[in-house]
């Protein structure tokens, strides 16, 4: 399992993908929308500049999660899983590496806009909260691994980019991760409060302010979590089932 | 010793289609079989469902006594499908040190790689492998962990002259080490020259099981083939002991029972000819009797049960 486990993140580490989308897209994101207006004030219990260097930062790490997760689907229709099925490694142990690499890709974004935002706008925070931040925000990616891998084990190569892209777009700007919540007007207010997207970076925002996850927003990602992991075992049966 | 491979009166549907039907196969280790059929006979659905990826509706599996899943999980198989992909990022040794991580008792690095030739494109990545490259990484893949029993789903696709040889040459040595290996091929020179076995199937059954000779002389009798000069093809099927006439275009080739009297009656025929060649029925003519024939019931399928279909050689003239 260790020697697939090496063989999938020596492949993800090649994947120039890979990079633009969690390295390169949010860096620029972040330029750009931290240069334009007044980002001066408070925002989520954080400096706004800081509340906007984490969003910036969950929106790379939503995009490489969910991206890697749906590129399952390119393997299962090249034949490669049922490759794999004809040795000796189990096929939960082959998910289960997925899903850890899934979350893995989640890191080069909080790493590279953190770096950005500490050099272009001086955000500071204890190392101990930055630490917290990287953590939260890796394992608060599994919903997002979970449902990459749930659109990449049901939808063909061509629809599963798309639909990825599509989703994740609509979560990340409704989520409040590229521009705060506070300009939304009440109802979508609200309604961004129960998107996993906002619950997500309210794990980076906390952690920020030194505090652990609030009650509600651990449960609306946990209920989120199940939800999409019950969505990807289901692809996933349906996928392999024998014929 | 307990067989390799047992498949016992197994069946498969798709739809209305009976892909395989009511099929019996036991293969000893260390025999190379080859499964030889033509498009749609059932070949590579027989090998999903020896392979486990596949279930029968009826009918049982067994490798080496146990299911096909857990003789897989045991690393007793290696398996080379044809609709089986790589994908990139990762170059030949990568993946070749993959399986050998995922055996229990793998072969030398090297040996893989010189076995499959493969050695001068170790670091090429897989996705820049031509398709014959790619069946060759496909056979390394399959190969690498030393399996008792290797399937192949016709391997040579894909692959050009020099480049067959040399597969043919590596799978040859690796059956003399005692391997169990079972090919599927429409190549029927392919079965007649490398299995010690060939089991006949279409439509889901074996019409014919026995050694690449046997088959050929199931359908008995003899080829005269002959260039014709000027003289059209009005005729030949009424010569002695002919059974059926196919023209390539300028040339003649009469399947015949009894060809000494085929060829007395055409040199009297005063009908002109040149490069007149009598020679034993290949396995393709045997291929197309037993085949267009349908196939007896695959549970009693024997050389002699059969022979005797009608050959579908169409007529030239």
């Amino acid at each position: 399992m260790y020697a697939f486990f090496l063989f999938e993140l020596r492949r993800l580490v090649r994947e120039p993908r890979l990079f633009i989308f969690t390295v390169f897209m949010p860096v620029i994101s972040y330029v750009v929308f931290t240069g334009v207006g007044d980002i001066s004030g408070q925002s989520e219990g954080v400096p706004l500049v800081t509340a906007m260097t984490i969003g910036i930062a969950a929106y790379g790490a939503v995009l490489g999660a969910m991206s890697v997760g749906s590129g399952v689907a390119n393997e299962r229709v090249s034949g490669w899983l049922r490759q794999l099925r004809l040795t000796p490694l189990p096929p939960i142990k082959v998910v289960a590496v997925k899903g850890l690499l899934t979350t893995l890709a989640a890191i080069p974004s909080v790493i590279a806009v953190g770096i950005t935002g500490r050099v272009q706008h001086h955000v500071t925070m204890p190392i101990a909260h930055w630490a917290l931040l990287v953590l939260v925000l890796w394992l608060g990616t599994i919903p997002f691994a979970l449902l990459g891998l749930a659109v990449g084990y049901t939808l063909p190569p061509q629809i599963a980019q798309p639909a990825t892209f599509i989703t994740f777009f609509t979560l990340s700007i409704l989520g409040g991760l590229l521009v705060p919540v506070e300009v939304f007007p009440r109802w979508l207010r609200h309604f961004s409060e129960v998107l996993p997207s906002n619950r997500y970076a309210e794990l980076g925002w906390k952690a920020a302010a030194g505090h652990l996850p609030s009650a509600a927003g651990g449960t609306i990602l946990a209920g989120w979590t199940l939800l999409f992991a019950v969505l990807a075992a289901l692809a996933y049966r349906r996928s392999t089932a024998t014929r | 010793m307990t067989p390799a491979v047992i498949l016992d009166d197994v069946s498969k549907s798709f739809g209305a289609v009976r892909a395989v039907d009511g099929l019996n196969l036991t293969i000893e280790a260390g025999q190379t079989v080859a499964l030889l059929g033509p498009n749609g006979a059932g070949k590579s659905t027989t090998i999903d469902i020896m392979l486990g990826l596949s279930r029968p509706e009826r009918g049982t599996v067994r490798l080496f006594g146990v299911s096909p899943d857990r003789a897989v999980q045991g690393g007793k198989v290696g398996a080379m499908l044809q609709d089986a992909g790589f994908v990139p990022n990762a170059t030949v040794r990568d993946l070749v040190e993959l399986a050998r991580a995922l055996y229990p008792a793998p072969l030398p690095t090297s040996e893989i790689l010189r076995t499959a030739g493969l050695t001068e494109l170790a670091d090429r990545r897989l996705d820049k492998l031509s398709g014959g490259e790619a069946q060759r990484a496909r056979f390394a893949f399959a190969l690498a962990g030393d399996p008792r029993l290797l399937v192949l789903d016709e391997p040579t696709a894909a692959m050009d002259v020099a480049t067959r040889q040399s597969f043919w040459a590596a799978m040859r040595r690796y059956s003399a080490t005692g391997h169990t290996v079972l090919f599927a091929t429409h190549y029927l020179e392919e079965a007649d020259d490398y299995a010690d076995r060939v089991v006949m199937i279409a439509r889901g059954r074996v019409v014919a099981d026995g050694s690449g000779a046997q088959i050929r002389s199931l359908t008995g009798g003899r080829t005269v083939a002959f260039d014709l000069v000027g003289g059209g093809t009005v005729g030949l099927d009424r010569l002695p002991g002919v059974r059926s006439v196919a023209v390539h275009g300028d040339r003649a080739s009469l399947r015949s029972d009894d060809s000494d009297a085929t060829v007395a009656a055409l040199v009297h025929s005063g009908r002109l000819f040149q490069n007149l060649e009598v020679g034993a029925a290949g396995l393709q003519e045997a291929f197309l009797t037993l085949t267009a024939a349908g196939g007896p019931a695959g549970r009693d399928a024997s050389p002699i049960a059969a022979a005797g279909g009608d050959p579908t050689t169409a007529s030239g003239a």
